[in-house]
């Protein structure tokens, strides 16, 4: 009878040194302990095939073992100090005529630019945060039906009060961090002016118009005497530096919790003047962003005596801006990373 | 919401056309979704009677019959009496009786919304021409009944004097020569009042300049009689949950479906007709916001109704035909004992009203509205009368509406009062209501705050046309549970002045520089970086499928996860960015291309980053880059190219081990010691899992270690030559196992010991096919800023170079 361990010993060692150790498993010496067992009598033959069952269990092992190596041989070691490979030569960067930067990126470039120039700091927004300031900082107190109209992403872990997290629905969630870091500019007598691009989240279905990732600009401003109609002329001032164009633009009321009033902001369709086309569905007007005067519980969730001070905030999509200016089809193209759509822009 | 002009003529006139009216409420009240004409859906629709009716012969259930149309209808075929021929197949058919006929060319008004409207015509049905139909209640989409054809009755009582006779337009009779606009709820948010004609009837009285006068049963205080015959007591548990509650028993009722006009209020109001009593309560809020409803008394025990938290487990059948497992904040209406409906969502099947019903319990009641919405939300129930009370209607209507309600009961379904009526009300939240109105508000409060200048007057007759009142203070009528604040007030001035006609003046600023944010501009000198390299800037989902986290080899335990996301492409939140770009270089390898880079400034989060000082989770950003078609080598030229534009040096030590880079193919990026990120080949695992190509390296650089050492960069810059510089090149014979930074170093530290500026280039890197050398190629350029360099001199740098450099890395020269 053969000697399983000797077989073992042998294998092993075997498969140690091979480029192909996988066909180890077909050695003449493994058939022939199979063949044996089937002529042994039935009370040894259980013990022998455990024995026959571990062997192969441990060639299986060294074989993996083995494969790992042969492959981590096949990788050559580079010189990673080094400016090219061995008998290689200087890299060229790729062909600079390819390059592109995201057409949303761009349009956040361009509205930044225009609002700097009016005075406002733009900040980023954050993509996971607390409820106290998507929700409680803005006058939304727990339970607030108004909480239902954002479709809000929720995380399984809980922040310090024990509430989910939330990706945010829109960028006001900067907006009592921003009031309180730029507070001592208000008692130094300038205004608050700032705004926050960045992307948001809300828990949609996935169609050619809706995505749940895109992007938010807002703005805020905040000074002594800010009225309603304050708001009204800068919006309309910014986008007709941004459409380079005159506009007409008009308010509706609309309910916001952070803000008392609330607006939705219409503008005249800047791609037809108000003729009617179909980026403005024939009606002549483009319903922009939702705004208002900063409600004064927001205000004074920010330490901003809202008797002292008045401002206004607006918040509007970005996506929506980019397609209507290039007609695009389909909201979805701008997270597909397709070059065949990148390379367009 | 719904709202009817006829109804809110009842309330207001005006005589502005319909569009004006939109415009103006779309400006000045809420946006308009959408104006539907129903006189138009009820066009041609004419009263008729059957005069003659008799079976079609060679059928077994169509009746030939004869109606006169008061010669209502023009083109149509007449008999010598005038009648018109119409067969009908309904069972109820028969002379004399009124019906509702459609002549040829009226549409059948339930298909009036479908995208092909049924026109009806003159035909021949079984060798008889038949004009038209006789309309079943269904086909003028008053409810599910088609089993017969609607009957009119002449005298039953309706709220208009038109006469019904034949020829009487069946719209002008019911009022239904109407146009009904729906304006969006989420205007009216805030607005609980304006969940009832009424409240809308106010405010476009109020856009219009008009005076409103509320009806004296909606404002006086109702005087309730006694009633006997039935026992009703009411427990309320909770007060601090249901503010008040009103119920009366009514007894001896006869539950029918509802007279023609009741039904035709509803369902252009889009509500459902389905009994006398239902509608009654249904009409009653759809009038004033206030929700209702009816059980029937018989079938509650001993006539108890209770009011308290539901145990949890506890069960409800409802009139959706569901049964509920009832939660501990579920506020429930029990019989005493068990529990019969939940409260302000929906009525429970046991003690519905049917057609068998005697004697009802009416309830008005005043619901928690932050309550409401989570019984709401946990249940998936969204009623009517949810959207009603999450909105804070006022308890101070209760007695007008619960008096409303009652009148119409004894009018539609007859019976008598039979009981009381129970009033639990608690004060203390009353008092916190009525407390909400007075409001001391200075005109120039307002004033400010809209750039305006009116006079009290003219506020309080912006005001006053919507039924504010005035002493000293601002008093809102009691129905505005929403004015809390002054500013509520100033909105109020504001919208019914007219926002659009606010002074649009810009803020004036002064001239001192809005700060930048240094992140933002560091960002957008990198996009402009890695897209002069060619490389393209891309935007992924901060959101990823759990599979990606694996095929990247990253750990799902440390990863924050969506709790709700419809999809599982979104159950989790990426921890770093490369592995997205990963996941879309197949696709375009696939789409052709070969050899691209692309790059995207993005956040990773991990649970193990930690909180900041808000308390909320450290967020990462990255600077991540992905190249397919080409290698290591390139990925780090792209990477120096960055350090290059940002006044940085990177440096490159090989990695201690691989994860997502390949171990012997990838290095850690650094500044000075700092490291900052790593570049690399991909491993045999990563290669597979994303189907990459077999060519494909990138980088990811953590962009807050770059800023900072951004921030401290003090540039590369450096002056000028008036004189022309050497060159020399120099191969140096080193073992292959040196790293080629430790002879540039070598080198480079020779020279500097010179004062002249020096440049060294790599020129190659060969490796002879045997023997365990590789020869390095440099180019070195000196140039003096004092003088042209002799060749003498140069060669005297060169020497001792070569001397020097040879022995400390025992290199040969070649």
């Amino acid at each position: 009878m053969t000697d399983s361990n000797s077989v073992r010993d042998d294998l092993l060692a075997r498969i140690g040194k091979s480029q192909q150790p996988q066909e180890i498993l077909r050695a003449p010496e493994l058939r022939a302990l199979a063949e044996e067992l089937k002529n042994l009598p039935p009370e040894e033959r259980a013990g022998a095939g455990r024995v026959l069952n571990e062997l192969k269990k441990s060639l299986q092992t060294a074989i993996d073992k083995r494969q790992a190596e042969l492959l981590d041989q096949a990788v050559t070691p580079i010189d990673v100090t080094a400016p090219f490979d061995i008998n290689g030569s200087l890299p060229s960067l790729l062909p600079a005529e390819h390059g592109t930067i995201h057409p949303i990126t761009r349009e956040i470039a361009i509205m930044s630019d225009i609002l700097g120039r009016m005075g406002f700091t733009v900040f980023e927004s954050r993509e996971i945060d607390d409820q106290y300031h998507m929700f409680e900082s803005l006058n939304f107190p727990a339970g607030h039906p108004a909480r239902d109209d954002f479709d809000t992403f929720m995380t399984m872990q809980v922040d310090k009060d024990g509430e989910p997290l939330i990706a945010p629905a829109h960028t006001s969630t900067m907006q009592n961090r921003i009031m309180h870091e730029l507070k001592p500019q208000l008692e130094d007598g300038q205004p608050i002016a700032a705004a926050s691009i960045d992307r948001v989240f809300r828990n949609e279905d996935l169609d050619p118009r809706h995505e749940h990732t895109f992007y938010q600009h807002e703005g805020i401003y905040i000074d002594k005497d800010v009225h309603a109609g304050m708001l009204v002329a800068t919006l309309k001032t910014f986008l007709e530096s941004y459409y380079q164009t005159k506009l007409d633009v008009r308010v509706n009321p609309f309910y916001f919790p952070f803000t008392e009033p609330s607006f939705e902001f219409s503008l005249s369709c800047p791609f037809c003047e108000g003729e009617g086309c179909t980026v403005c569905s024939g009606s002549g007007w483009i319903e922009l962003l939702g705004c208002g005067m900063i409600h004064p519980n927001v205000l004074k969730m920010a330490g901003i005596d809202p008797k002292v001070y008045t401002g206004f905030a607006w918040g509007g999509g970005v996506d929506r801006l980019v397609m209507m200016k290039h007609s695009i089809e389909d909201v979805r193209h701008f997270q597909s990373a397709k070059l065949d759509f990148l390379r367009q822009f | 919401m719904k709202v009817s002009l006829n109804i809110v003529k009842r309330y207001t006139s005006f005589d502005v056309s319909v569009d004006e009216l939109v415009s103006l409420i779309n400006q000045q009240l809420g946006g308009v979704e959408e104006i539907i004409d129903i006189a138009k859906k009820y066009e041609g629709a004419t009263i008729v009677r059957v005069v003659e009716c008799a079976p079609l012969k060679g059928t077994d259930h169509l009746n030939l019959t004869k109606v006169d149309d008061g010669g209502a209808s023009k083109d149509v075929e007449r008999d010598d009496n005038g009648l018109v021929q119409v067969v009908c197949g309904a069972p109820n058919v028969r002379a004399d009786m009124l019906a509702v006929w459609l002549p040829p060319g009226a549409t059948v008004p339930s298909t009036f919304d479908d995208t092909e409207p049924f026109v009806l015509g003159a035909r021949e049905l079984r060798g008889a021409m038949s004009n038209g139909m006789l309309a079943s209640p269904k086909e003028l989409g008053f409810g599910d009944a088609h089993e017969g054809i609607m009957e009119i009755d002449a005298n039953e009582w309706k709220p208009n004097d038109v006469e019904i006779k034949p020829g009487t337009g069946f719209a002008r009779a019911y009022d239904l020569d109407d146009t009904i606009i729906d304006i969006e709820n989420k205007m009216f948010t805030h607005r609980p009042d304006c969940f009832g004609q009424l409240g809308v009837a106010r405010e476009i009285a109020g856009i219009l300049g008009n005076q409103f006068v509320s009806p004296d049963w909606y404002v006086d205080t109702p005087k309730f009689s006694d009633g006997d015959g039935l026992v009703l007591t009411v427990k309320n548990d909770v007060p601090d949950k249901v503010s008040r509650f009103m119920a009366v028993a009514v007894r001896d009722i006869t539950v029918a479906p509802s007279p023609t006009w009741l039904q035709a209020e509803l369902v252009r109001l889009g509500s459902k007709p389905i009994n006398n009593i239902v509608d009654v309560t249904n009409y009653v809020m759809l009038i004033t916001a206030q929700p209702m409803h009816a059980y029937d008394y018989d079938k509650v025990a001993s006539g108890k109704l209770g009011v308290r938290l539901a145990n949890k487990g506890e069960q409800v059948a409802l009139l959706n035909g569901k049964v509920e497992e009832l939660n501990d904040s579920d506020i429930v209406i029990t019989d005493g004992k068990k529990v019969i409906g939940l409260g302000g969502v929906m009525g429970g099947s046991e003690t519905e009203v049917s057609i068998e019903t005697k004697n009802i319990i009416l309830e008005c009641a005043n619901f928690d509205m932050f309550t409401l919405r989570r019984t709401s939300m946990h249940h998936g129930l969204f009623t009517d009368a949810v959207t009603r009370f999450t909105k804070g209607q006022s308890p101070l209507q209760i007695p007008a509406v619960m008096h409303l309600a009652l009148k119409s009961v004894f009018d539609v379904a007859g019976g008598q009062q039979a009981s009381k009526v129970a009033d639990d009300q608690n004060l203390q939240t009353f008092s916190e209501l009525v407390v909400h109105a007075p409001q001391s508000i200075d005109k120039d409060f307002i004033n400010h705050r809209l750039g305006l200048d009116l006079s009290r007057k003219e506020i309080e007759s912006l005001l006053g046309n919507v039924e504010f009142t005035f002493d000293v203070n601002y008093v809102a009528p009691f129905w505005r549970t929403d004015i809390e604040i002054p500013e509520d007030i100033v909105e109020e001035v504001g919208r019914l002045y007219g926002f659009d006609k606010l002074p649009q003046d810009l803020p004036r600023r002064t001239v001192t520089p809005a700060p930048v944010r240094a992140n933002r501009t560091l960002k957008t000198q990198l996009r402009d970086t890695l897209s002069r390299a060619g490389a393209n800037e891309v935007l992924t989902y901060s959101f990823v499928h759990k599979n990606l986290l694996d095929r990247a080899g990253q750990n799902v335990d440390d990863t924050y996860q969506l709790s709700n996301a419809l999809s599982p492409d979104l159950h989790y939140y990426r921890r770093t960015v490369l592995p997205s770009l990963l996941d879309k270089i197949h696709a375009n390898v696939r789409a052709g291309y070969e050899h691209f880079a692309i790059f995207e400034i993005g956040k990773g989060h991990r649970i193990s980053a930690g909180v900041d000082e808000d308390g909320v989770p450290v967020e990462q950003e990255y600077v991540s880059l992905a190249l397919a078609g080409g290698d290591f080598y390139q990925a780090k030229a792209l990477a120096d190219f960055i350090a290059k534009k940002s006044g940085l040096q990177f440096n490159y030590v090989p990695l201690q081990q691989g994860k997502l880079f390949e171990q012997k193919r990838g290095a850690l990026i650094r500044v000075g010691d700092t490291v900052i990120g790593a570049v690399g080949e991909y491993g045999a695992a990563i290669q597979r899992n994303f189907k990459l190509p077999k060519l494909a390296a990138g980088f990811e650089i953590s962009f807050e270690s770059l800023l900072k050492e951004v921030r401290q960069a003090t540039g590369s810059y450096r002056q000028l030559s008036k004189f022309p510089s050497a060159e020399r090149d120099v191969t140096l014979q080193v073992a292959q196992s040196m790293s080629y930074v430790d002879v540039e170093s070598a080198v480079h530290d020779n020279l500097t010991k010179t004062d002249l500026v020096v440049a060294i280039s790599p020129l190659g890197i060969y490796r002879p096919d045997t023997g365990d050398t590789k020869n390095v190629t440099l180019r070195i350029s000196l140039t003096s800023h004092e003088k042209t360099l002799t060749g003498d001199e140069v060669s005297a740098v060169m020497d001792s170079l070569v001397s020097e450099v040879c022995e400390k890395l025992s290199a040969v020269v070649i």
